[in-house]
């Protein structure tokens, strides 16, 4: 044969392979002669082979879809019948499969839904979240003055545009009981800079954002559906505010928001603080956040510069507002980073959990098949007999594996659908894009692709360890067909898989657990129990004064201990637990120099008189607020034994004095207190400096302490409220107790859904081991026979069993200890107090699975020593 | 003695026209794969082109369809390629290439009483 002849006939035949293997195995001789014919012909002719190698291609490449197809019905048609045979093996697959893709479709809707999509604003992506920092602000910075805000508008050669936010109460009058409504205040360009178009009405305009125009504000999505059941007629309505009349000119789309839940939206104008001549003269009168866009084709590294560049001229231009040891920079974050930063951890840990559930539901799938095969050796071996190949064979059961796949990838689809409420108020909890979440084809495309995929897994094992020869089978003398010696092996590694990533499941789960216990057993410094709270938010309008302001809490307070089942009421800015942004400050503290590289700085709380005593605060040393601490009397403060230690270790701070204003007033220390957990309970303490109400009166809660049950006074605080005056709203009423419970309810739903998982793994894992060991009994029964004939014990048989099913859990649990003490590190984030490797943990868990694990071994093992020997050596 | 009922042909019609004409070619006796591709190229003055990859295809469905079979005789190996296989119609084959010949007279019929087509001169 020519060189041309032999890469045409090397061309022929790749292109062959394009057909079914049984295809050509029947005429692939022949289409090769047919074809070598023509070629000869067409030579002979004077033709060339163009024309002949045309027809071929076209003709197999029409042929062979065809030819597939035809297989892929005989096949399903098979696998149909022999499903329908086998009833109990089929549900046991579905629903095995059903259970761990279900799970895996769930939390990859949430993923899909908060960390894959793009931001549902225009060109997502060119989105940033502006930060200041100095030496002291802490990781998440500080705000920005409307003079910065200009200075970074003007100077930026990267940003497009920029926008401010900030957020405050009004209260909303005219109802039939006062509201407090959650603001944003936002420049009048805020929506368009994310291309956010309102369903309703219009958007803010330049005009809107004028000294003296119409107050103007839009409705959020959720609030306009909650209070107006989604009525467009609200657009053009007039809001009586607290401080004026606003109008309602649009309604916002169901976006998310961030950085916080607002009820409405206004412009910077519609804020008096923020249009106070104050806010736009003083470069350090700072209240906003800034979102910015980049200009198209800019990266971060080259905004970052740009904002390193500007914040050198600013330090150089007003040194006295940036000193140089204030270490004073900006940074830009992506905007998506910032909305999924704290669901990203826990999301993809739950992934990786679900995958591994999967993983061993089609391990133990595999095994059920394995054992399947062993049954249908001689259906096979007939088939193969009469001409079925061993490739054809192979694509029939994995036709079969994929059928069973789907069907449990069906069945997985509507548990994720059924779960998916519950999955959107868990992702609540981490990222404001829960509302994101849902099955859309991309998530169905997800589960069919993982369907096929473990199709393909389950079945692919038992195809590919069976005979080379299957025919082979019907040689052989005895009616029962043995199972090689390799598929045997097979079981045992499968049952090994399956016990080392069941382990892995279980001791992320009892990590999680141990570290949930050890947060519940946190003493957060305060009591708890008996204590209700309630938002109080005063209408700036009618208390602007520090006066007016007192005078409300005096009578409201006065009121409410008047009630004898009230032990103790308070007021405050925020409460512990409930801190919703930080208050922290640099200090002076009288006869010390700060060094330059960090200054004194300390969280600012605010309590009335029984502040201490409503929490059940030790005092610990010193005094606490009393009668005497009121507007004209010196100015006093309690510290906590944090800042105690931090400041005055080796002295005692009781009558020290310190400055919160740069020396303008001085404040004396009176008491020192007990620590209290106020941002997190797995969060260190901070350094505390309380200042009494009545001399700051910064106030927007009330804490009442019962004799009884909290929520028995609930209806008697809001009439308290109403009594003193009917137009002040009060919301957010809750216990201490549920607000502790609500601190731990992340973790709790992270624990609760890995221990499901984990349990899940080790029902499945279970199932597999005592499904091998009562094959291997039935498969051994002669064995057992002959041994008990000749001498062997119950004891002996039992041993036997047991040590060969523990010793595939132990080895599987080797195999786990090693991949849980590398993997286990990367949940190092979610834990708290637990260190990845907890000794503890690992000994707890190999013993709960070795305990389960002989539970699943004694059935099989029973049954072993019930073998009677005598019918035992009749047994082929 | 019961008569065997004759198996309908009418399931399996119309015929495309690349099966129809390897039972053409199949109808004055058996042939192999390259022969009946020659036969059909010819009788249709090359409008009809089969190629290896479609007519094997139509074989086997054919086959399938128990229209034709495959011949266990063979001639003398030193005048054959032991690659042939050689395939003849069956009964069952001429009776569904016979059905599908009628339903092109009928429509011709057709044609010709509407005057699409000249009628036939007579002898």
């Amino acid at each position: 044969m020519t060189g041309e002849g032999k890469r045409g006939g090397k061309l022929f035949g790749w292109l062959m392979r394009l057909l079914p293997a049984e295809f050509r195995d029947d005429y692939g001789r022949e289409m090769e002669h047919v074809f070598q014919n023509q070629a000869h012909e067409a030579q002979s002719k004077g033709e060339g082979l163009r024309r002949v190698w045309w027809e071929t291609v076209t003709g197999i490449f029409l042929t062979a879809p065809s030819q597939h197809w035809q297989m892929l019905k005989q096949d399903t048609g098979y696998a149909l019948r022999m499903m329908r045979k086998s009833w109990g093996y089929t549900l046991a697959v579905i629903a095995t499969l059903g259970l761990g893709i279900g799970a895996n479709t769930a939390i990859f809707s949430v993923i899909n839904g908060v960390l894959l999509k793009p931001l549902p604003y225009r060109n997502g992506q060119q989105l940033l979240v502006l930060q200041q920092h100095s030496r002291n602000s802490g990781a998440r910075g500080f705000s920005f003055s409307e003079q910065e805000m200009n200075d970074y508008r003007k100077q930026s050669q990267t940003l497009a545009d920029l926008v401010e936010y900030h957020s405050m109460s009004f209260t909303l009058l005219g109802l039939e009981e006062p509201l407090t409504l959650q603001t944003g205040v936002v420049s009048w360009n805020f929506f368009d800079l994310f291309g956010v178009k309102p369903v309703a009405g219009r958007n803010f305009l330049p005009s809107d954002e004028q000294h003296g125009a119409e107050a103007v504000l839009m409705l959020s999505h959720k609030f306009w559906m909650e209070r107006f059941g989604g009525d467009p007629k609200v657009v053009g309505r007039m809001f009586e505010m607290n401080n004026r009349p606003h109008r309602v000119i649009g309604v916002l789309p169901p976006v998310p928001q961030y950085p916080d839940e607002n009820d409405i939206y206004m412009p910077t104008t519609g804020c008096p603080t923020r249009s106070s001549e104050r806010a736009r003269t003083q470069r350090n009168f700072r209240m906003s956040d800034v979102f910015a866009r980049v200009k198209p084709g800019t990266d971060l590294q080259q905004v970052q510069a740009d904002l390193h560049v500007i914040t050198s001229r600013l330090k150089q231009d007003h040194k006295d507002a940036y000193p140089e040891t204030s270490g004073f920079r900006a940074s830009a974050t992506e905007l998506k980073w910032e909305l999924t930063r704290r669901a990203r951890p826990t999301f993809l840990v739950l992934l990786g959990t679900a995958g591994f559930v999967l993983l061993i539901a089609c391990l133990n799938v595999a095994n059920l098949t394995l054992s399947r095969v062993l049954r249908r050796e001689q259906e096979l071996a007939i088939r193969s007999a009469l001409g079925a190949n061993r490739s054809r064979l192979l694509r029939q059961m994995l036709t079969e594996s994929t059928l069973l796949a789907l069907a449990g990838g069906l069945l997985g689809i509507v548990l994720a659908w059924g779960g998916l409420d519950l999955l959107v108020r868990f992702a609540t909890r981490f990222t404001p894009r829960a509302g994101e979440v849902e099955l859309n084809l991309t998530v169905l495309a997800y589960a069919l692709g993982i369907s096929v995929l473990s199709g393909i897994l389950f079945g692919s094992i038992p195809a590919l360890t069976g005979r080379e020869n299957p025919a082979g089978t019907l040689h052989e003398t005895s009616g029962r067909a043995t199972a090689t010696q390799a598929r045997q092996r097979v079981r045992s590694a499968l049952v090994v898989a399956q016990v080392s990533v069941s382990f892995l499941l279980l001791i992320g789960a009892g990590l999680m657990l141990r570290s949930f216990w050890k947060l519940q057993q946190v003493d957060a410094g305060f009591n708890p129990e008996n204590v209700v709270a309630a938002r109080v938010t005063l209408n700036f309008t009618k208390y602007d004064t520090p006066d007016r302001r007192r005078e409300f809490f005096r009578q409201f307070l006065g009121r409410l201990k008047a009630n004898p089942s009230v032990q103790s009421a308070t007021t405050t800015l925020f409460y512990p637990l409930n801190q919703p942004f930080p208050l922290r400050g640099t200090i002076l503290i009288e006869g010390r120099q700060a060094e330059s590289q960090s200054p004194f700085v300390a969280h600012l709380r605010v309590g009335s008189l029984d502040y201490f005593r409503a929490l059940g605060i030790p005092l610990m040393q010193g005094r606490l607020f009393d009668e005497h601490d009121g507007k004209d009397a010196p100015l006093v403060a309690v510290i906590n034994q944090a800042l105690a230690r931090k400041y005055w270790r080796d002295e005692d701070p009781i009558g020290k004095r310190i400055s919160r204003d740069n020396g303008q007033t001085w404040t004396t220390i009176v008491g020192i207190v007990g620590d209290v957990k106020e941002t997190a309970l797995d969060k260190d303490v901070t350094e505390d400096l309380y200042v009494p109400y009545e001399q700051v009166t910064s106030a927007s809660h009330v804490l009442v302490r019962t004799t009884g049950d909290p929520t028995a006074i609930v209806k008697f605080v809001r009439d308290t409220v109403w009594a003193v005056d009917p137009q002040q709203p009060v919301d957010e009423i809750r216990t201490l107790v549920e607000v502790r419970g609500e601190s731990l309810a992340s973790p709790r739903l992270t624990t609760v859904l890995l221990g499901i998982f984990a349990a899940l793994a080790l029902v499945i894992t279970a199932t597999g081991i005592s499904g091998v060991m009562a094959l291997s009994v039935s498969q051994r029964t002669h064995e057992i026979g002959v041994r008990m004939a000749l001498g062997a014990t119950p004891g002996n048989v039992l041993r036997m069993v047991m040590g060969q099913g523990l010793g595939l859990v132990v080895a599987g649990l080797v195999l786990g200890v090693v991949g849980a003490m590398w993997l286990t590190r990367l949940m190092s984030g979610l834990l708290f107090a637990v260190q990845p490797t907890d000794p503890l943990t690992f000994v707890g868990v190999s013993a709960a699975l070795l305990t389960v694990a002989a539970a699943a071994c004694w059935l099989p093992a029973k049954r072993a020593v019930g073998i009677d020997p005598m019918r035992a050596l009749r047994v082929e | 003695m019961v008569a065997k009922r004759a198996r309908e042909t009418e399931p399996y019609l119309p015929l495309t026209p690349a099966m129809f004409h390897v039972l053409l070619a199949l109808a004055d006796g058996e042939k192999h794969g390259y022969a009946i591709l020659k036969d059909v190229a010819r009788r249709t003055g090359g409008r009809v082109q089969l190629s290896a990859g479609t007519l094997y295809g139509i074989i086997k469905r054919l086959d399938a369809d128990e229209m034709i079979e495959e011949m266990n005789e063979r001639p003398d190996p030193e005048l054959d390629d032991e690659r042939r296989r050689y395939y003849r119609l069956t009964e069952f084959g001429r009776d569904v290439a016979l059905a599908e010949a009628r339903r092109h007279e009928e429509v011709i019929a057709i044609a010709r009483a509407k005057k699409l087509l000249p009628k036939l001169k007579e002898a």
